[in-house]
């Protein structure tokens, strides 16, 4: 008997300390975390139509992907946006691109030449413009790349899945080891709870407009 | 034992590199241990280190507030450290000639971790891995910030002004 009080105790504590690493949040920063309900948007893509996510109405969720022309980041991972949209729209998750910069302290985020850019890489997916920055206010979105997988509910609602990353060489593609975006969507995709739903990667920081 | 030798070592290191102050600063090339290290070194001291690269528009403007800084405080407790988040493939081509070009004094830098998610929340959980981004630290006075955006000149004044001894 004596014996068992020991594991007993043990495990207690591991509980309590869970519930306590639960109740306190990941980060400060305002926005959405993991599980929270991700309101839809009406932005302007670059070939003019507005874009909601209410439009889609096969999708099973979204890659939302906070992205621009001009930061370094961003422009390694286009490639890789387009192949994730191109792997998993089919499977329900296509990708929504939005430039959450502002024009004036930015000019190369321009919507004129988010035009340009969609044109020379052909994205296959919508980029629009989130030029009041309200919708990457709402989701919390502070760097370029930042995406947020979001998870279609049963009543309609989006539910976010993962925040994060794509992998983990922004630099060097071949030398990627963890897709974590990928690992995230093909357990959403298997119906599965997502293991790793935060990840976290360097930046350009979002270009905000001057209050 | 190994921890007095390290912080020797880097006592030893920060003198050679003061006293070579006349020329632009080397840039060494860390893994996350050795920022680990930096941000719990026990001196009486404020370490303030800024997160850049040289493709970082907003890191750029504020680089003149951390060299200023560290010329105002050189004889001081006062270290400013610029930690580069460029790819260490990009040291030779882009970094080195952006340091002579400036001239940076202050110590520098580069964190060769490509996988932000390995390391980020071990340094600071609120970071989100946006730059620029700077932590001001006085281990021994149990004082420390985190900014994860640009800050102005005189903001930087006033938070050395405010914690320095």
């Amino acid at each position: 008997m004596k014996n068992n009080r020991i594991p007993f105790l043990y495990m207690a504590c591991l509980l309590l300390v869970g519930v306590l690493m639960a109740a306190i949040p990941a980060s400060n920063n305002s926005g959405y975390q993991v599980g929270d309900t991700a309101r839809d948007f009406k932005l302007k893509n670059v070939d003019g139509k507005m874009v909601s996510m209410a439009d889609y109405k096969d999708a099973k969720g979204f890659i939302v992907t906070f992205t621009c022309n001009t930061c370094p980041y961003s422009v390694a991972y286009e490639d890789r946006i387009i192949d994730l949209h191109n792997k998993y729209a089919p499977k329900g998750y296509p990708v929504i691109a939005i430039n959450p910069n502002d024009v004036k302290e930015s000019p190369k985020d321009s919507y004129k030449h988010m035009q340009v850019r969609a044109k020379e890489k052909k994205f296959p997916f919508p980029y629009v413009y989130d030029e009041t920055q309200e919708i990457t206010k709402a989701y919390g979105a502070t760097r370029t790349p930042h995406l947020y997988v979001v998870d279609k509910q049963k009543d309609g609602t989006f539910k976010v899945a993962y925040i994060g990353t794509i992998d983990d060489n922004s630099r060097e593609p071949e030398k990627v080891k963890k897709k974590y975006a990928e690992a995230a969507l093909d357990e959403l995709v298997a119906g599965k709870a997502v293991s790793q739903p935060n990840t976290k990667a360097i930046g350009c920081t979002i270009k905000w407009r001057e209050a | 034992m190994t921890v007095y030798l390290k912080q020797l070592i880097l006592l030893l290191a920060l003198g050679f590199i003061s006293s070579t102050a006349a020329q632009a600063q080397t840039v060494t090339t860390i893994k996350f241990d050795q920022l680990q290290e930096l941000r719990q070194a026990p001196h009486d001291t404020l370490y303030v280190v800024n997160f850049w690269a040289t493709w970082c528009k907003p890191c750029i403007k504020e680089i003149p507030y951390f060299e200023a800084a560290n010329a105002k405080y050189k004889d001081q407790p006062v270290r400013v450290i610029l930690v580069s988040m460029d790819a260490v493939q990009d040291k030779e081509k882009r970094v080195l000639p952006f340091v002579k070009k400036r001239n940076l004094q202050s110590q520098l830098y580069l964190l060769d971790e490509p996988d932000g998610n390995t390391w980020i929340d071990r340094i600071e959980p609120k970071w989100s891995g946006a730059i620029p981004a700077t932590m001001f630290f006085n281990n021994k006075r149990g004082q420390y910030k985190f900014i994860e955006r640009e800050i102005s000149e005189q903001e930087l004044q006033e938070l050395i002004t405010k914690y320095k001894l």
